[in-house]
């Protein structure tokens, strides 16, 4: 107590107990803690400085034009005392300073991050960090405002459109929304893989998107150019996404619960024809269709809602419980998140309860040990309803059954045609699904005694999961019942093992200086799959127990190890902090190539130049920082699994009797030369912030090159193998991306913030099989993107007034008509096939604005997709021959509705299977958000340091020409996307 | 202390940097079958040869392996004279031809893929049997190529006669070596390679075999008649031909035998029933059975035989009424996508067994209690309608009974588990009276025929009768949905003619260039640095 400052009175005594335990004695740590004001005789005001969701510790509180200050303690707050017109002026190295009126007694201080702060702000780069005003490649960091407070399920969902350059696909609906596609600056490869290489807590991560915990990532950067890639050599090509845990942060323990609760509901539905209408359209495609059983239906009028059947109002809930902190050898971060998905398909649930410890640890001087672990459990039991396809519900037959007198489903809905089961079926079916898994990262960091800067860090890390699935149709199912019972056991176990090795040197002499990277390591995945399908069962009773009694018993393994030997090197040269130089090489041997080409070499190099920190900038008022980057260099992608390079044999055994005759074919061609694909890329780039920070932002341009594509081309069948994996080929990507984060308006109780990132990229197909011709049979064509809409052009409707007679043969009035592009009166495949726009956008973006008022935060989050087009699949007739399934609504020609739209209902009418394409831009306002933070000086009474309740609304609104289910949807007839709402909760002790 | 720190520095370079370990880059695959471990000795070859009957067997499978959905040789069998798409619908290609039947059908891409896998396979086994590391005796090697240069063989007669000229491959694929510039080679060419394998294997294989799905020499023998048929060689047809047709373990059935033998029946439709297909259960006359077991591995088959001509009796209306339900009686469950044309049925003579209730389905037994129509009783035969000409989509229509089969597990699998008869010797009787017609001894002719007709109990005929198209007319009699009925009417020459006068839906669309399909489109777009010239009039 005797250390407070002599004018100072302390007004919360057991603070400084436990910082008296902490560090007895430390000065410091008592003023860092130290709740104190003044002891004048003026009104004593109390506060807390805060950044976004996090407290500022140390941040300065002075009186204007006195000489009063304090600092606030590392939950922020503080206490002053101050004339009741006196005016605060607040400043912190991080952040801009602020002056604040003093109204009242109890006062919130909400401030910006400084230029300074981003600059010295320490981004992750891969093998280390570097404060960011060091870095020389295209490095981006996730805006922490996507991963907070919001409906993520996993990580994908927060880097949706927030970092420039980077799109994010969802493919398909449902509970746990994992399908996703990942891609940075475009689309280097045409048949390969185009996923980033994830890297989590320094370990590369090959698990499912979903088997980690987004509430425990504290950052996500983004490696986005060659040379900041380059580290990871053969697999940078597409990026890399580098995802860090929380920490634990010195000081008083911080126990933390966050949860959220929400609804999901289906975001929109494509209008399919109603029951009676369905039984029109029967009768006018093909009279005398229609079943008896069909007509009894129709006859009663009772029609089963099929799509209503399959869906419900789901749910999302959340609760993270944390408990954060350390002293001055040990940091922890320990967690435990239940959280709990009940999809907007009925049946279709995902569980997962992960828990992490992180832990660093001191040991000497010169020894650092540590580990980030996450033990996890993910249940994905039970089978959704079927959607999508022929027996699916969305095109189900309405003129059908759902249930038995007695309510459970019927197993043949349609009596009179037994192809179709019920599409509730799979919620009928017994089924267990459930992954463990361990990841666990562990390291150990030694400062080499006696030489200045040198530090060796062996780095390991071990991803194990186990996945057990369990299913059983019993007799109540079409698939159970025509087997006598359906058993199907997958048993997966998968490993992933990873040992580095790192030496890391940094001197400086004088203005120069120096760091060095060195790696060797050796990462290793084995899987090992165990099937089993059984069928025939004396009953249902012991349902996916009773393989033993089965009539069939087919069993089956797989097995793949994939290891990858690798090198690398980077040094990192700066003279005066002002020009900054990065090499990089890195080499790599993957398993998995062909035995003449298992190693390959990927150098890169970097420059920037900190413009800002030249003599002439100092007296720029505009310009706090501006920086100019350039990087050139070469990554790889290795998207090949094991064993592709060898000829491999198919299983097609006969029988002799009763006994198997194990029997093979060739059903693939091996291809020894196999090696990596390779990505040449030039980026250029300029960092800048403006006003002292209130602007900040990035804009870079690249240029990149692919060569010895990866494709698996299709060649001719009379090789015998329709498909053949290949070095061929070319493909370019250029593009512009920006990012900004801008200060729009600032007073005393108003912020508006804005977070802008939007890319473009041009892709296109270079060379196909180095003769410079397109392959219309695989649909590569020179000069275009990889993804093209080639088809015959659809060109409206035949009508009456048509003269028919230069029609195709068998055109009628009514049919679709075709354009006959190159004129000569036929329609061929070779000569009238076109391109008809692709599936690469002209530019994608997302746009986040913030808005906070006093104690509350208004957060919308827009995201886009702009120039794409493809075709609708909704907008065919499907129905198979003898109408079987339902359609979609369109407006069909008639003699008496001569329309172009879309062509008359009769078989055939479409000759050629011409595709009408549709837009699938798309702008949806991905997140609103509204938030409210309570008082400190209300929450201190109940010991309580941050208490915050939220809402959000995701994928409430989406704009888009597009008619089918959702733009974003690969399939536009399986489970729909949602829309939630959540309330939550962060409360912190 | 700086010799401590240099020490060390170097200690960590040689860590870091130290030659890697080239082993652990090198694959083992401990759990796939590669080409390389597999064909090291008999066991390893026969293994390649029962690959090879899975793919034969693929014939009457669906399109894709292990699937159901579509049928390998759609175009085999109907658009024909006697057989047309009923359930594919009327605006089927094989019904209506003219612009949709087109070289971007799935069909055709699909069915060309196959065999190519199948020549790829038969040609990986050859090639690799002349490897002198391989551990076998001469007579093993011979047996193993025999068997693979006859599937072979088989592939290009499905391919020769569906596409004409097609691109002649006797060696294995190399992935070092993907070609875009394949020729079609003539017909001519390729027929005198289909000759050289079935003649070599003629000499290797056995005249039966106690394994009941290995191709025997008889069908070899039947397969080379049928050649020199095709190449005109009208004396080695009718000598290969009496080979099998004088060869007593190939006798033709002429009595009850079997199953059913003891209920009512004939000896010609004994051969179809369940249990009654292969020569061990007294099936003489087969030469190749396609075989099948239910819950055994290797076993299932994908037949959609049973699928595709049982027609939908339980779609049948009558008086409002569903009265017919699947069941092993009628014939298990057929989706009836194939149907004989009205003209098929209309050709038996009265007495035939061939064209009797046992052979087709004209009636069925009312067997839904919940759906019988007013002025009937459970139990009461219901005949189908005879008199219309055939049309899509209709489950008022007769069908075979020669693939009738129902598990008993249950009625409605789809699936089919019986093995079939593929290759007869009535068939080789067949080939016999074209190859003495040709010759101009119309006597034996008719008496080949008359042993067919002889013992399905239809009235014999005299040698002035014997013409061309009555041999046509007589396998459609007698082999109707066995024989791939395009390639006899595309060899004889008769397949326009025929269909524009037999074919209700296809006669007035078909036209002269549909008796060759096209070339698959993407065969010819794979193509690149070679133009491949499509079938005329595509």
């Amino acid at each position: 107590m005797t250390s407070c400052l002599p004018n100072y009175r302390c007004i919360v005594p057991s603070l400084f107990y436990y910082a008296h335990l902490l560090k007895r004695g430390s000065f410091l740590i008592l003023v860092l803690l130290g709740m104190c004001s003044s002891l004048a005789a003026q009104v004593p005001v109390t506060g807390r400085v805060t950044s976004g969701d996090s407290a500022v510790a140390n941040a300065t509180v002075r009186v204007k034009n006195e000489s009063i200050a304090v600092q606030t303690d590392i939950n922020g707050a503080f206490s002053i005392l101050a004339s009741s017109a006196a005016t605060l002026i607040i400043s912190h190295v991080s952040f801009i300073s602020k002056e604040v009126k003093v109204t009242g007694n109890a006062i919130n201080i909400e401030l910006e991050p400084s230029a300074a702060q981003a600059m010295n702000e320490v981004v992750i780069v891969g093998y280390g960090t570097q404060k960011k005003s060091d870095v020389t490649g295209a490095v981006a960091s996730v805006d922490k405002k996507r991963l907070e407070n919001l409906p993520n399920t996993n990580f994908a969902q927060a880097l949706q459109a927030s970092v420039p350059g980077l799109s994010i696909d969802q493919n398909s609906g449902g509970a746990e929304g994992n399908n996703n596609t990942i891609r940075i600056r475009g689309r280097n490869s045409i048949t390969a893989g185009t996923s980033p290489l994830i890297i989590l807590d320094g370990v590369p991560y090959g698990g499912s998107i979903s088997d980690i915990n987004p509430s425990d990532i504290e950052s996500i950067n983004v490696l986005k150019d060659a040379s900041s890639a380059a580290i990871y050599g053969s697999r940078g090509a597409n990026g890399v996404i580098i995802l860090t845990t929380k920490k634990g942060s010195r000081g008083e323990p911080v126990i933390s619960y966050d949860g959220f609760y929400g609804i999901q509901d289906i975001s929109n539905l494509p209008r399919a024809l109603t029951a009676e209408e369905y039984y029109q359209y029967k009768i006018t495609r093909e009279p005398n269709s229609i079943t008896t059983s069909e007509q009894a239906v129709y006859d009663s009028k009772i029609f089963p809602d099929w799509v209503d059947l399959v869906t419900r109002q789901g749910s999302k809930m959340q609760h993270t419980l944390g408990v954060n902190g350390g002293g001055g050898k040990f940091r922890y971060y320990v967690s435990g998140t239940y959280l709990d998905v009940k999809g907007v398909a009925v049946n279709d649930d995902f569980k997962r309860l992960s828990t992490r410890i992180n832990l660093e640890a001191n040991i000497k001087k010169w020894l650092t040990l540590g580990s980030n672990t996450q033990l996890s459990h993910n249940d994905r039991s039970g089978l959704p309803a079927t959607f999508a396809d022929y027996q699916g519900a969305f095109r189900f037959n309405p003129l059908t059954t759902a249930f038995n007198a007695d309510g459970s489903p019927t197993i043949y809905p349609w009596p009179q045609d037994l192809f179709f089961p019920n599409p509730l079926a799979p919620t009928l079916a017994n089924n267990t699904d459930e992954t463990y898994k361990i990841i666990t990262n562990n390291y150990l960091n030694v400062e080499i005694p006696f030489i200045n800067g040198l530090s060796y860090r062996i780095n390991t890390g071990i991803e194990f999961t186990t996945r057990a699935q369990n299913t059983y149709f019993g007799t109540n199912t079409r698939t159970g019942l025509q087997a006598k019972g359906d058993l199907t056991i997958t048993n997966s176990t998968n490993k992933n093992i990873l040992i580095e090795n790192i030496v890391n040197y940094n001197r400086s002499f004088g203005i120069h200086s120096f760091s060095f990277t060195g790696l060797y390591s050796l990462q290793t995945e084995t899987g090992r799959t165990d099937n089993l399908d059984a069928t025939g069962f004396p009953n249902d009773v012991l349902t996916f127990y009773q393989a033993n009694v089965a009539s069939s018993i087919r069993p089956s393994a797989g097995y793949t190890k994939e290891s990858l030997l690798s090198q690398m090197a980077r040094l990192n040269y700066a003279y005066d902090s002002k020009y900054l130089l990065t090499f990089t090489v890195r080499r790599d041997g993957f398993s998995g190539f062909g035995a003449n080409n298992k190693y390959a070499i990927f150098p890169s190099v970097a420059a920037a130049w900190n413009i800002s920190s030249e003599d002439f900038m100092n007296d720029s008022k505009v310009i706090t920082n501006l920086k100019l980057r350039a990087s050139y260099g070469s990554n790889g992608n290795q998207a090949v699994s094991a064993y592709n390079t060898l000829a491999r044999l198919s299983t097609r055994s006969f029988v002799d009797g009763a006994t198997t005759m194990p029997g093979y074919i060739p059903t693939s061609l091996g291809n020894p030369d196999l090696k990596w694909e390779t990505t040449v890329g030039f980026n250029a780039g300029i960092d800048f912030s403006l006003y002292n920070g209130r602007i900040q932002g990035s804009l870079d341009g690249y240029s990149k090159r692919t060569h010895d594509l990866l494709l698996s081309r299709e060649i001719s069948s009379v090789h015998g193998v329709s498909r053949v994996l290949q070095n061929i080929g070319k493909t370019s990507n250029k593009g512009l991306e920006l990012g900004v984060n801008s200060i729009n308006i600032q007073t005393a109780n108003f912020v508006w913030s804005t977070n802008l990132s939007i890319s473009g990229n041009r892709n296109s197909i270079e060379d196909v099989y180095g003769d410079g011709k397109s392959d219309t049979l695989n649909q590569y064509f020179i000069g275009h993107p990889i993804d093209v809409n080639y088809s015959y052009k659809y060109g409206g409707v035949w009508q009456l007034t048509d003269d028919l007679a230069k029609a195709p043969a068998g055109t009628k009035a009514g049919f679709a008509k075709v354009v006959d592009v190159n004129g000569d009166g036929r329609i061929t495949p070779s000569a009238d096939r076109m391109i008809i726009g692709s599936r690469q956008p002209n530019f994608i973006y997302g746009i986040g604005n913030s808005f906070t008022y006093k104690k509350f935060s208004l957060y919308a989050f827009l995201q886009g997709v702009q120039g794409t087009s493809r075709v609708n699949a909704l907008i065919s007739d499907n129905v198979q021959n003898g109408v079987r399934n339902n359609t979609f609504y369109k407006n069909y020609w008639t003699p008496t509705n001569p329309t172009n739209e879309y062509y008359a209902n009769v078989l055939g009418a479409n000759i050629f299977g011409a595709n009408i394409y549709e837009s699938d831009s798309y702008a949806r306002l991905k997140d609103l958000s509204l938030s409210y933070n309570f008082s400190s000086t209300i929450l201190s009474r109940f010991k309580v340091t941050r208490l915050k309740i939220y809402a959000n609304a995701r994928n409430l609104l989406t704009i888009t020409n597009w008619t089918g289910l959702d733009p974003e949807l690969n399939s536009q007839e399986d489970i729909p996307l949602q829309k939630e709402f959540i309330l939550g909760l962060n409360i912190s002790l | 202390m700086k010799l401590y720190s240099k020490l060390l520095l170097y200690a960590i370079s040689a860590m870091l940097f130290a030659g890697c370990s080239k082993d652990i880059l090198n694959e083992n695959a401990p759990s796939i079958i590669l080409a390389d471990n597999l064909y090291k000795n008999k066991v390893g070859f026969e293994a390649g040869l029962n690959g090879l009957y899975y793919e034969v067997r693929r014939s009457r499978s669906g399109y894709t392996a292990g699937d159901i959905n579509g049928m390998m040789l759609v175009p085999a069998y109907i658009g024909t004279d006697n057989a047309y798409g009923n359930y594919l619908g009327p605006a089927s290609s094989f019904n209506i031809w003219g612009v949709s039947n087109n070289s971007t059908l799935g069909e055709y891409r699909l069915e060309w893929a196959w065999l190519y896998e199948t020549i790829n396979a038969a040609n990986t086994i050859i090639t690799r049997a002349e490897n002198t590391e391989v551990v076998w005796t001469e007579a093993e090697k011979n047996i193993v190529l025999a068997e693979a240069r006859a599937i072979r063989a088989w592939c290009y007669r499905h391919l020769t006669y569906s596409w004409g000229d097609v691109p002649l491959i006797l060696t294995e694929s190399s992935g070092s070596d993907i070609r875009t510039d394949f020729d079609r080679t003539p017909v001519a060419e390729v027929r005198n390679a289909m000759e050289a394998d079935w003649l070599f294997a003629e000499r290797y294989l056995p005249e039966i075999s106690a394994n009941q799905g290995k191709i025997l020499k008889g069908a070899v023998q039947h397969f080379l008649a049928e050649l020199y048929l095709a190449t005109a060689k009208n004396d080695k047809a009718r000598d290969y031909a009496l080979k099998v047709t004088t060869n007593p373990n190939y006798k033709l059935v002429t009595a009850r035998y079997g199953a059913n033998a003891a209920k009512p029946g004939t000896p010609f439709t004994d051969i179809f029933l369940e249990g009654n297909s292969n020569r061990i259960q007294g099936n003489t006359e087969a030469l190749w059975v396609m075989q099948a077991e239910l819950n055994v591995i290797g076993g299932e088959p994908d037949n959609v035989m049973r699928r595709y001509w049982v027609n939908r009796y339980y779609s049948l209306v009558v008086g409002g009424k569903s009265p017919f339900l699947v069941s092993a009686d009628n014939g298990g469950r057929g989706i009836g996508r194939f149907g004989p044309t009205k003209w098929a049925l209309s050709i038996y003579p009265a007495g035939d067994d061939r064209g009797s209730d046992f052979a087709w389905r004209f009636s069925y037994v009312i067997n839904n209690p919940g759906g019988v129509p007013a002025g009937y009783v459970l139990g009461q035969t219901y005949n189908l309608d005879r008199t219309s000409n055939e049309k899509a989509n209709n489950p008022n229509w007769p069908s075979t009974r020669k693939w009738d089969y129902a598990s008993p597990v249950d009625p409605n699998i789809d699936r089919a588990y019986n093995d079939q008869v593929y290759i007869r010797a009535a068939e080789t009787y067949l080939l016999l009276a074209e190859a003495y017609l040709k010759l101009g001894d119309q006597g034996n002719a008719a008496m080949a025929i008359n042993a067919l007709r002889t013992r399905a109990h239809a009235p014999t005929i005299t040698s002035s009768e014997v013409t061309l198209d009555f041999i046509l007319d007589e396998r459609s009699r007698e082999l109707f949905s066995e024989e791939e009925r395009r390639y006899t009417l595309v060899r004889t020459g008769k397949f326009v003619e025929r269909v524009r006068l037999y074919n209700v839906l296809s006669k007035a669309t078909i036209s002269d260039r549909d008796a060759l399909l096209p070339i698959p489109q993407n065969v010819i777009d794979a193509n690149l640095t070679k133009k491949m010239p499509q079938n005329p009039g595509y």
